[in-house]
């Protein structure tokens, strides 16, 4: 009955208070797969409201709300009546809510809310029989409910505290407010401690726990999603089979074993597998359509379940692709639509010799032949910036400062000694791995003269240079030029740089951080000729 | 472009130069009002102006070239025709960039109208397409042009069924908020249904803000069109400059609503890197989207594209024909600061602008004027110019002789440059089949797997074609030429045959005039073409020898400089540089050469065009703060304040001694009072009163920190907390040599 495995004892509580005395207030917390916890709990009060009188005393209605769509408390009411009442607005006369008998205006405080509410209490009862003195009344008593009572679920109630604060308080004690059978749940990933309003405004909850679900019963619940999805017959085109279940199966345990280590949400494990799916079966299709092609005349071929042989060796094949498709989908560097579109399996691949094993595309390479497509400046403004945000500001002397006649000499950093030091105490953790630091514009404007004076001067054009005569005067005119200016906001603007200090701020130079990668630096450094790690503070 | 300049300025009021404009109204009023930290006392000079020093500085230079021999109403004709010119140039530059996006654009449209057909079965929860184009070279007209294909709704894209679309733009303005936002999403929409409004009442139906009211309006509209699932597509400009915390809100509202409510996600952005997304929104909101991306062209090549397309190729003759100096700014440019489009068509502009605007002559480029125009008494000295330099060109051993060109005609003339015309376009015409045939071959070459003459074409972002283009247009393409011819004589029976088709080909699909031209090479090219027949190899070593001669004697016979032809300035920029400081000046080089050198910035530009040095001035003749910032250039790492006053109005005293001696010797003063001063001034000159000197003590102080602050505004100063009296230097190492 309940779609998720690993939630019987949640559902089985849940859907026994409500359907018997609920407490007004029950706060659920789930911190790592809170969809599918939105999913379960739907079910249950589907499942909760759908009882007969038979069954139970009282008719539940309920409305979960999620407070990202409704920001606003006008949405939050609106959505919380009408859905209540079964309402849905209309375009053709004006998106009108719901309106009681005696055209009251609910949307506007949470005073008038409360009347809506009562008035939609009412409504209901009067609809469902509650309460009319019918003359056949043994007849009706027996089938109907003796009250109606109001469910609202609050998904995702931590953005309740910066989106609607001032509604917190009156929802915990909704219940004794509106004077009607209600209960309220909330939903969050976040526990009610971080929530809870200050000086005990609001009662403490009936706390609902979700523990985190085992690998077992994710496998599970994914396996029974697999019925939902086989609805047509047609093999050549519906991967989702029913004769390809079994195959599923083990499909899914393998998947499983490989990707629940590194995410226990049964959704980005339904996403993976989803991507995976129709490659995997793919070679099985295949085979099947040969077979139809080389019987024409037969048309009554029937497609049977592959063999433990083949089941084995698919998994085998496709064996290394998992992986892969849990580091290009888990953070999204790519979709799962056009993954599995970029890692379909050769076709015919149970005809090809068994020794072969799939290779993936990838997928990070595509971001550094647009990087290159950057104008030059921008590549030396990048880089120095990264010089700027990894070295200590004292360094900078060392590393770029050139006397006018020992010109290339530098002291470079020595190599430290790794782990500790000789007084014993932990060695400084270097920069790059405590992330970019902030900088002031001018330093990396210094830097990058000293980049430009030893990197750049033999790709300038040949008849600006004659005009001048100190040495460095022409790198000092061109790391003045507006065009570097422009070139850092345009940058900053494009999210490569980021800017510390807010833009309105006039005194002092304005403050950046470096926002690209060491191995983005490291390619445009090869491309502009720079010796990154020469220049680094601490040489990686 | 038109951002960076945005931003710069964004950036400039950072540095913020002065901040007292506002308080200029008031400043009347109160000085005392201690609530305000910055009075601006505004300067209004007086108008009787008996002060020798502020008369000096009243003389206006005049700022503007006057060339005596331009025509009366030279300056609308020559705009006139720089307009005919520049938009014949910008048309076929759109027209080239319209053809660079077509790919993109078409693979996005056919996207964005199949985003809900196709999807992959088994997600988890339905997913909100999101297109990102990554666009940083093509400008805003690639995004016009994806909507304006959107919107038109009858795309060449092949789909299965005919999916209209409805599209509304959103600026980052557009959503300062999460409410404002739905709400300028939602009625954008609306407001573009044909149909009548529905009448609402504002209290009593769904906020307007509300996704529900959207999908409502959708699903009637959806029936009213009669067309299964229109797509709303949002096309969000400058991506990345919309608040993130908005934007992650708005996607999974509008995700809790997909399939039903098919919207779809166009986000613009300029970053080249194609992580934007990953970097700036959550995983969370990631998982809600399906991010598709693509990538206009961008680099070098585009460049390349749009400079032979328009001045290398044979189907077009642009009217200014551009030099080589301007070509390498062009490619310098490019590749240093701005690799979009944007920055190609201005700099162009720029190119076209300042050519009709330096020579007067240049109202020639089209057609010869009028005889009746040139006959005209006030059009005398541009005939007269004309005349010269006609008669320098057909006679050059004694030019000089005025009676030898004023006796030419005025229809002699016009002929003349009539010729002069033709001649250049012809050899400008001849460059370009040069180029192409050149260009033809390499391709071949490297088809075949060749290097070539190292043009290397198929390989992205060289650049190298550029160089190429430079040669030419130098004069400087013999080697490769030479090179070609070798390289042919070398080459088997099926790259020869692929050469002579390919340029067999060009030469017959020429435009008319170009092919009529081309008689002889067309004979030639059928001549070679019935050498080489088909699937019958013959041996080729004496045809390739033969090809190989022409081919040379042909190209470097194309491939004449232009700048020997005749009048040749008026149709050609040559070595004209481009003015590179005025797009991209040198701040503090600007700043620190008009300190120096102020009166070179007020100076005759006459003087200056004829590179006249001009005359550097004593310093006292300098304004205060040139003279403040000189004394500061001959000081150490810090200046003693103090000693930086006393050198400062030791200057000043010099230059009231000047001045005051300049007013008595000059013979003739402006006003009987000035004569009564004159006496009183050479008396001063030796010996001042305790309260006069008092006087000027005081106004050389308050000149000094008026200086003084002027300079700290400019950032040459540094304020140290750690010696009194003392401020440190910011600029070291000016090259102030006169």
């Amino acid at each position: 009955m309940f779609p998720v495995p690993g939630y019987e004892q949640f559902c089985n509580d849940l859907s026994t208070l409500l359907s018997t005395y609920p407490p007004s207030f029950i706060y659920v917390q789930d911190i790592e797969s809170i969809r599918t916890t939105f999913g379960v709990i739907d079910a249950v009060l589907q499942d909760v409201s759908g009882a007969t009188p038979l069954e139970s005393t009282f008719k539940v209605h309920y409305v979960r709300v999620d407070t990202i769509s409704c920001f606003t408390t006008r949405l939050f009411f609106e959505t919380v009546i009408n859905t209540l009442v079964g309402w849905e607005p209309k375009w053709e006369d004006g998106c009108t809510n719901w309106s009681p008998e005696n055209e009251l205006k609910w949307n506007e405080n949470l005073d008038t809310f409360l009347h809506g509410l009562r008035a939609a209490h009412q409504h209901l009862c009067q609809q469902h029989g509650i309460g009319t003195t019918d003359k056949g009344k043994g007849k009706q008593r027996e089938s109907s409910y003796e009250d109606v009572r109001f469910v609202i679920v609050v998904e995702r109630a931590e953005r309740l505290k910066e989106n609607l604060p001032e509604l917190i308080v009156p929802l915990t004690r909704l219940a004794e407010m509106a004077r009607i059978d209600l209960t309220v749940i909330f939903v969050s990933q976040v526990g009610w401690e971080h929530i809870r309003p200050p000086l005990g405004a609001s009662p403490d909850p009936y706390f609902m726990d979700i523990q985190g679900i085992s690998k077992d019963n994710i496998a599970k619940s994914l396996i029974s999603n697999f019925s939902s999805l086989s609805i047509s017959e047609d093999i050549l085109n519906n991967p989702y089979h029913p004769a390809l279940a079994s195959l599923y199966t083990h499909f899914i345990i393998t998947l499983c074993d490989i990707c629940f280590p590194f995410t226990h949400d049964p959704q980005e494990l339904q996403y993976i597998a989803a991507a995976r799916w129709p490659g995997f079966v793919k070679p099985v299709i295949d085979a099947y359509s040969q077979q139809l092609d080389e019987r024409m005349d037969e048309d009554g071929l029937e497609f049977t379940p592959p063999s433990e042989e083949v089941r084995v060796r698919l998994i085998r094949y496709f064996n290394p692709t998992f992986t892969s498709a849990l580091e290009a989908l888990l953070p999204r560097l790519t979709n799962a639509t056009d993954w599995a579109k970029a890692n379909e399996p050769p076709p015919n691949l149970l005809s090809l010799p068994r020794t072969s094993s799939a290779i993936t595309s990838s997928t990070s390479k595509a971001d550094s032949s647009s990087i290159r497509a950057l104008p030059r400046m921008s590549k030396f403004i990048l880089v120095a910036s990264f010089l700027a945000s990894t070295n200590p500001p004292k360094s900078d002397l060392r590393m770029f400062g050139r006397g006018l006649d020992e010109k290339k000499r530098r002291r470079r950093a020595t190599a430290k000694t790794s782990g500790k030091t000789k007084s014993g105490a932990a060695s400084k953790i270097p920069q790059r791995l405590l992330g970019p630091a902030a900088f002031a514009l001018d330093r990396m404007i210094a830097i990058l003269g000293g980049l430009l004076e030893e990197n750049d001067v033999d790709t300038r054009m040949g008849g600006l240079a004659k005009e001048f005569k100190i040495p460095g005067e022409y790198t000092d005119t061109e790391i003045g030029r507006v065009g570097v200016y422009s070139t850092v906001m345009e940058l900053a603007s494009m999210g490569l740089l980021h800017r510390t200090s807010p833009p309105d701020r006039l005194d002092g130079p304005p403050m950046f951080k470096c926002a690209v990668s060491y191995e983005t630096t490291l390619l445009l450094a090869k491309e502009l000729d720079v010796a990154l790690n020469d220049l680094l503070w601490d040489p990686m | 472009m038109r951002k960076s300049w945005n931003t710069l300025s964004a950036f400039l009021t950072s540095y913020s130069i002065c901040s007292g404009f506002n308080l200029m109204l008031d400043v009347a009023s109160n000085l005392d009002d201690i609530s305000k930290t910055t009075f601006c006392i505004p300067y209004r000079p007086q108008v009787e102006g008996d002060d020798p020093i502020e008369e000096s500085k009243r003389i206006i230079p005049p700022t503007f070239s006057s060339q005596n021999y331009d025509l009366e109403n030279g300056r609308e004709l020559r705009f006139e025709a720089y307009r005919v010119a520049w938009r014949r140039c910008l048309d076929r530059m759109q027209e080239i960039i319209r053809d660079l996006q077509r790919p993109t654009v078409k693979a996005v449209v056919q996207e964005a109208l199949s985003s809900y057909t196709n999807i992959l079965p088994g997600l988890p929860h339905p997913e909100l397409p999101v297109i990102s184009l990554l666009n940083p070279g093509l400008g805003t007209s690639f995004m016009d042009n994806i909507t304006t294909e959107l919107e038109a709704n009858n795309s060449e894209v092949d789909l299965p069924t005919s999916v209209r679309s409805l599209v509304i733009h959103l600026y980052p303005s557009d959503l300062p908020n999460l409410s404002t936002g739905m709400r300028v999403i939602i009625s954008g929409f609306i407001e573009k249904d044909e149909r009548e409004d529905v009448k609402r009442k504002p209290g009593t139906s769904v906020a307007s803000y509300n996704i529900l009211y959207l999908a409502a309006w959708y699903k009637s509209w959806a029936k009213f069109v009669d067309d299964p699932q229109p797509n709303l597509v949002v096309a969000l400009h400058d991506f990345e400059q919309f608040d993130p915390l908005v934007m992650q809100d708005v996607f999974h509202i509008c995700s809790t609503q997909v399939p039903q409510l098919p919207l779809v996600f166009l986000l613009s952005m300029t970053s080249p890197s194609s992580n934007y997304l990953n970097a700036t929104y959550s995983r969370s909101t990631q998982s809600l989207l399906r991010l598709r991306t693509f990538s206009a062209p961008s680099g070098i090549h585009i460049l390349q594209e749009i400079v032979i397309k328009t001045f290398f190729d044979i189907d077009f003759e642009p009217d200014i024909m551009i030099g080589p100096a301007i070509l390498e700014y062009l490619q310098d440019y490019f590749t240093r600061y701005n690799s979009s489009i944007d920055a190609v068509l201005a700099l162009l502009q720029l190119v076209h602008l300042n050519h009709f605007t330096a020579d007067p002559f240049s109202v020639l480029v089209h057609q010869s004027l009028d005889a009746g125009v040139l006959s005209q008494m006030q059009s005398k000295p541009f005939l007269e110019m004309l005349k010269a330099r006609v008669a320098l060109l057909s006679d050059k051993d004694d030019a000089m002789d005025i009676d030898d060109w004023s006796s030419l005609t005025t229809a002699s003339v016009l002929t003349t440059i009539d010729e002069a015309r033709s001649k250049l376009y012809l050899r400008a015409r001849n460059i370009r089949k040069a180029f192409g045939v050149m260009f033809r071959i390499q391709t071949v070459l490297e088809s075949n797997g060749h290097k070539g003459i190292e043009w290397s074409l198929s390989t992205d972002n060289s650049g190298r074609v550029c160089n190429v283009l430079l040669d030419i247009l130098r004069g400087q393409l013999y080697r490769d030429v030479k090179r070609l011819g070798l390289i042919i004589k070398k080459l088997n029976y099926d790259e020869l045959r692929a050469i002579v088709d390919s340029l067999h080909r060009y030469v017959f699909t020429m435009p008319v005039q170009a092919r009529s031209e081309e008689q002889e090479a067309r004979g030639y090219m059928a001549h070679y073409v019935s050498q080489l027949p088909d699937g019958r190899p013959v041996s080729t070593p004496e045809i390739a020898a033969h090809f190989s001669d022409w081919i040379t004697k042909y190209l470097s016979d194309k491939l004449l400089p232009l700048d020997d032809v005749d009048l040749w300035d008026i149709w050609y920029t040559g070595m004209t540089p481009f003015p590179s400081e005025l797009i991209n000046p040198s701040t503090r080089a600007s700043i620190i050469s008009g300190l120096l050198r102020p009166h070179e910035f007020t100076e005759d530009l006459e003087k200056t065009a004829v590179r006249e040095r001009p005359v550097p001035r004593p310093l006292w003749e300098l304004p205060d703060t040139s003279i403040l910032f000189k004394r500061y250039l001959d000081s150490g790492k810090m200046i003693n304040v103090y000693d930086w006053y006393e050198s400062f109005k030791s200057v000043l005293d010099t230059q009231r001694t000047q001045l005051l001696e300049a007013a008595a010797s000059n013979g003739t003063p402006s006003s009987p009072r000035k004569r009564g001063r004159k006496a009183k001034i050479k008396q001063t000159l030796h010996e001042m009163t305790e309260e006069e000197e008092e006087k000027w003590r005081i106004e050389a102080q308050a000149r000094f920190i008026r200086a003084l602050h002027e300079l700290d505004h400019l950032g040459f100063i540094k304020h140290t907390g750690r010696k009194a009296d003392h401020i440190l230097r910011t600029v070291f190492d000016v090259d102030d040599e006169e």
